[in-house]
């Protein structure tokens, strides 16, 4: 598997070059009066119709946890791994539910960050910058499962990888890396928008023809299933238990349920997801793409299934053996096995510039926060937009740093545990967050300490969970009253449990609440889109001036 | 310049687009109804096709919600391809 094949190779770098020239190009796409403003760096002007989100959204949030981690989940341990159908399956009903009001109050107030709002919505600096770390806390993490995809296809095209030298080992993804940060630096999310469409029509075609062309190569789709079911009831050595099941166990059931759901819970507040909402022009927009966007979701369904045909051809399984093990390696390997080596160079490039995009997202979307509820919020209130736009572009760099620690420091056998160590902090945000859309009944000092103590307990717990070979944060599951449950939704719990009954008692106390800057008529509102003159000025300028009086 | 989007809508509109949404979410959820290997349909276990088919029918709820809470007939920009605002 070492060797490198030149065709696919060169396949991957060309499309990688044609990419970076669309990243530099996109700074002049739809070119804005004041490109120096964060509302067009972090935002894209704000101004993106029902079909650029689609594919920005698709983009976003169909990452390398899509297209390398579930299968790799789903070749190790079967039915298990559909958790993650199940949750992009639900995860589309409750944004149609939220989604909308959350991008109204922001494009009423002007808010580019989930942050904001809280601070805004609960009159709590202190909020706002729990919601902000949070935010950023979670999205290194997920950034580091993109590097953790993009290594793996690496690997398996043979280059870097396996070298001892770690600078040679990690060079050709640092390289990639860098290009990434830097058109991200200059044109914002401009650029991640516009290489999405390359994105999606590549992940769309590879996905289309491995369907077509995979399972009759390896004697239909009844073979697929029976090697994996043989596989995954075969007693794992190293547990003395089965590998998986083909279908999901009724003890099994809660842990999916509970996986599904929280996973669902946790993306929208994702400050990346919320990015790609709030770059919507229209609030219609977004519940059309709730109807729209379960296309991916069926793309990840069939991609999960990938994992079941990488066990049927046994050079893949040879392959992840001979990398220790590592099922992230299954389907690039399958890839290479089953495809002419130009379209796995196709497909190969197509993961790759699938883990580009979000990653791009992600830390935009994290700069913005920093910037607004950090920055502007604690150290220069007075900040130009000019200025902002300065920090948040810096503050996307250093998030991409960050990320690479945390893609060298954890346990890589299952990188889907990335995702889920994100999801346990980032759901920790909900109440204040998507509660606060609706009802302000929460005290914000409740909220704080109820949310100090679901990441305290969340962290805790994960931090005491062995799994694949490591003994801390080796899974996100842990038994709760003899049910094995997703760490989120118990510190969710926790959460909202501390912060009601603090809540109370702090109304008992007539503890003072915080100004609420919103109406509620801002969480219905739908402004005409701003022709980007003196109107679209206005409803600009309007809310800055509120923050930093 | 902000003007309210939502007239609002019936309760029974709002009672229907809940339902729908209440029934797709729960589809997913409650893992029970689909962690089953039989009826199979071709060579999938019903545990796979249950959850694949689920996804379009939760993509139709959601767009019959849609419709339902629409404000006014589709804006003229968006026919544009989502170009109209700026230019």
């Amino acid at each position: 598997m070492n060797h490198v094949n030149g065709v696919t190779l060169a396949i991957v770098v060309a499309s990688f070059l044609i990419v970076t020239c669309i990243g530099f190009a996109s700074a002049r796409w739809r070119p804005a009066e004041d490109p120096m403003h964060l509302n067009e760096w972090g935002l894209g002007g704000r101004g993106f119709g029902t079909f650029v989100s689609w594919f920005l959204l698709g983009g976003d949030i169909y990452t390398a946890y899509t297209f390398i981690a579930v299968p790799a989940l789903v070749y190790a341990t079967g039915a298990a791994g559909f958790y993650a159908l199940s949750y992009t399956i639900m995860v589309f009903p409750i944004v149609f539910i939220f989604a909308p009001r959350l991008w109204s109050v922001a494009r009423a107030r002007g808010y580019v960050s989930p942050g904001e709002f809280v601070r805004g919505r609960h009159g709590s600096q202190g909020l706002g910058l729990a919601v902000a770390l949070t935010g950023i806390l979670a999205t290194m993490p997920y950034i580091a499962l993109q590097l953790v995809g993009i290594e793996s296809v690496l690997t398996v095209l043979g280059i870097g990888g396996n070298s001892g030298n770690i600078l040679v080992r990690d060079l050709p993804l640092i390289i990639a890396f860098a290009v990434v940060s830097a058109y991200t630096y200059l044109a914002g999310l401009r650029a991640p928008a516009l290489i999405a469409f390359v994105k999606d029509t590549l992940i769309y075609v590879t996905v289309i023809v491995a369907i077509l062309v995979i399972p009759g190569k390896l004697g239909g789709w009844g073979h697929i299933f029976g090697v994996a079911s043989a596989h995954l009831s075969s007693v794992n050595p190293a547990t003395g238990k089965p590998y998986g099941n083909l279908v999901v166990l009724p003890a099994g059931e809660w842990a999916y349920a509970t996986l599904a759901l929280g996973s669902a819970l946790a993306l929208f507040v994702y400050p990346h997801a919320v990015t790609g909402v709030l770059a919507a022009r229209r609030r219609d927009v977004i519940r059309r793409n709730a109807a729209m966007l379960p296309a991916y979701s069926l793309v990840l369904g069939l991609i999960a299934l990938f994992g079941y045909m990488a066990r049927a051809v046994p050079s893949v399984n040879a392959g992840v053996k001979a990398g220790h093990g590592n099922a992230q390696l299954s389907v690039p390997l399958l890839f290479s096995s089953m495809f002419p080596s130009w379209f796995a160079g196709v497909a190969d490039a197509a993961i790759i510039i699938g883990a580009l995009v979000p990653a791009a997202v992600m830390s935009i979307a994290a700069a913005n926060l920093f910037t607004r509820t950090i920055y502007k919020e604690l150290f220069r209130p007075y900040a130009t937009p000019a200025e902002e736009t300065r920090v948040a572009r810096l503050a996307s760099l250093l998030m991409k740093v960050g990320a690479l620690g945390f893609a060298l420091e954890l346990n890589k056998t299952f990188s889907i545990n990335l995702q889920l160590l994100g999801g346990i902090w980032i759901l920790q945000t909900f109440p204040a967050v998507v509660i606060g859309l609706y009802t302000r009944w929460f005290h914000r000092a409740a909220l704080i300490i109820g949310w100090a103590a679901g990441m305290a307990y969340g962290t805790i717990q994960a931090y005491r969970t062995s799994g694949g070979g490591q003994a801390h944060f080796g899974a996100s599951a842990a038994p709760v009253f003899g049910h094995t449950t997703y760490i989120a939704i118990m510190a969710l719990i926790v959460n909202l449990a501390v912060s009601a009954a603090l809540t109370v008692v702090f109304r008992r106390f007539g503890l003072r609440d915080g100004y609420d800057e919103t109406r509620p008529a801002d969480y219905v509102a739908d402004p005409v889109p701003a022709p980007a003159t003196a109107a679209g000025a206005r409803t600009r300028r309007t809310p800055d001036s509120v923050a930093s009086r | 310049m902000v003007r309210p989007g939502s007239p609002a809508k019936s309760p029974a509109t709002r009672a229907a687009v809940m339902v729908m949404l209440t029934v797709a979410i729960l589809g997913a959820l409650w893992v029970p109804i689909y962690a089953h290997s039989l009826p199979k349909l071709g060579d999938f276990p019903f545990f796979y096709w249950y959850q694949l088919i689920l996804v379009p029918v939760t993509a139709i709820l959601c767009w019959i919600c849609y419709l339902l809470l629409r404000t006014k007939p589709a804006p003229q920009t968006e026919a544009q391809g989502g170009e109209g605002a700026r230019r």
